[in-house]
């Protein structure tokens, strides 16, 4: 245990020594401190639509950085939105572009009659040119089906 | 002696594993495989189209990873029909097949996901009726089970206490004491 413990306090001695030999060289390139994105708003819609333009993507890019863009504190401009509606296009699965304009309006939150006739009227054409119907057209913006519990399924 | 024997043994089981192994490659089981077959038999013929929660091939419904890693459904004669005829312009789809794909997809809309479920009722209701048996139990135990109180708390008792209290000053700073007036012999204004 002790000879662990000399062991480990070693390392971290000769981790310190190496550092300060390093931040003579190099100043500033070992702290120890969270990187920053420096992307602005601009950069990451751009980086999103170029990467659901691309013409190789497939299934699991597309439902990823979908999932991606959910679990973050935004709402998906819309033209990123076109661009996922465009990505489901080539990926000829209807069902995933419908999923996913549920989930920008669910993104919304407490803002949702704010932002989200923007968004529609914005992503509007794009629509209408696939033939996309949104949720509300398919009466998905209220429960529809009840779902059974499974402790009823097979009881 | 029986260190020998033990290690004939650990030999005898290494043979039997390798040779249990070459059965097994002989086969065309392999350990890959085995997972494989697994996870076939969890999710049938659905197939798998993301990356999901954490990348297992399970389906769940979730408001904050909308996209699960696999399809709800099996592919059927029917949907394949409507595969195919995704393939095309998706205004000669109409709104019942478009609901069937997405259903074939998918099994609770976001909203559905989001629905009451009413469960608060049972809820309240069984918090409710601990409450009344533990209320039940204590009238009972009040009437069948406690001796009475003591004298102490008869009210005469309880004032001549009171009276005490305050002929030995007790507390006089900011207490009992302190709000007696023992000049006027009453309660300070």
């Amino acid at each position: 245990m002790f000879r662990t413990t000399c062991m480990q306090v070693g390392t971290l001695c000769r981790g310190v020594s190496l550092l300060r030999n390093n931040r003579v060289v190099t100043a500033g390139a070992n702290r120890f401190m969270s990187s920053h994105s420096t992307e602005t708003d601009e950069e990451f819609d751009a980086r999103y639509e170029a990467y659901f333009n691309r013409k190789e993507i497939d299934h699991w890019e597309a439902r990823k950085a979908m999932n991606d863009l959910c679990g973050m504190d935004l709402v998906p401009e819309p033209k990123i939105v076109i661009a996922a509606l465009k990505a489901c296009r080539r990926l000829n699965d209807i069902a995933l572009a419908v999923r996913f304009i549920e989930a920008v309006r669910e993104k919304c939150g407490s803002k949702q009659k704010e932002i989200y006739p923007y968004i529609l009227q914005e992503i509007r054409p794009t629509l209408d040119e696939l033939g996309i119907n949104t949720p509300e057209e398919l009466g998905y913006d209220k429960p529809e089906l009840a779902l059974p519990n499974v402790y009823d399924v097979h009881g | 002696m029986a260190f020998n024997s033990l290690l004939t043994k650990g030999k005898s089981f290494t043979a039997l594993k390798n040779a249990v192994q070459i059965q097994q490659l002989a086969n065309g089981h392999s350990v890959g495989n085995a997972m494989a077959s697994m996870t076939k038999e969890k999710i049938g013929s659905r197939e798998i189209v993301g990356f999901g929660l954490n990348g297992q091939p399970y389906y769940f419904d979730k408001l904050d990873i909308p996209m699960p890693a696999i399809r709800f459904k099996e592919i059927t004669p029917d949907i394949q029909v409507l595969r195919e005829k995704e393939k095309g312009d998706w205004k000669k789809l109409s709104l019942e097949e478009k609901k069937a794909l997405y259903r074939y997809s998918f099994c609770q809309t976001l909203s559905e996901i989001k629905a009451p479920t009413g469960d608060w009722k049972g809820v309240v209701g069984v918090s409710f009726f601990g409450i009344s048996i533990a209320l039940w139990l204590f009238l009972l135990l009040k009437l069948y089970v406690y001796p009475p109180l003591p004298v102490t708390f008869e009210p005469e008792r309880q004032k001549a206490q009171l009276q005490r209290m305050i002929d030995l000053r007790m507390n006089p700073i900011d207490g009992l004491a302190s709000k007696w007036d023992y000049e006027k012999g009453k309660w300070k204004e």
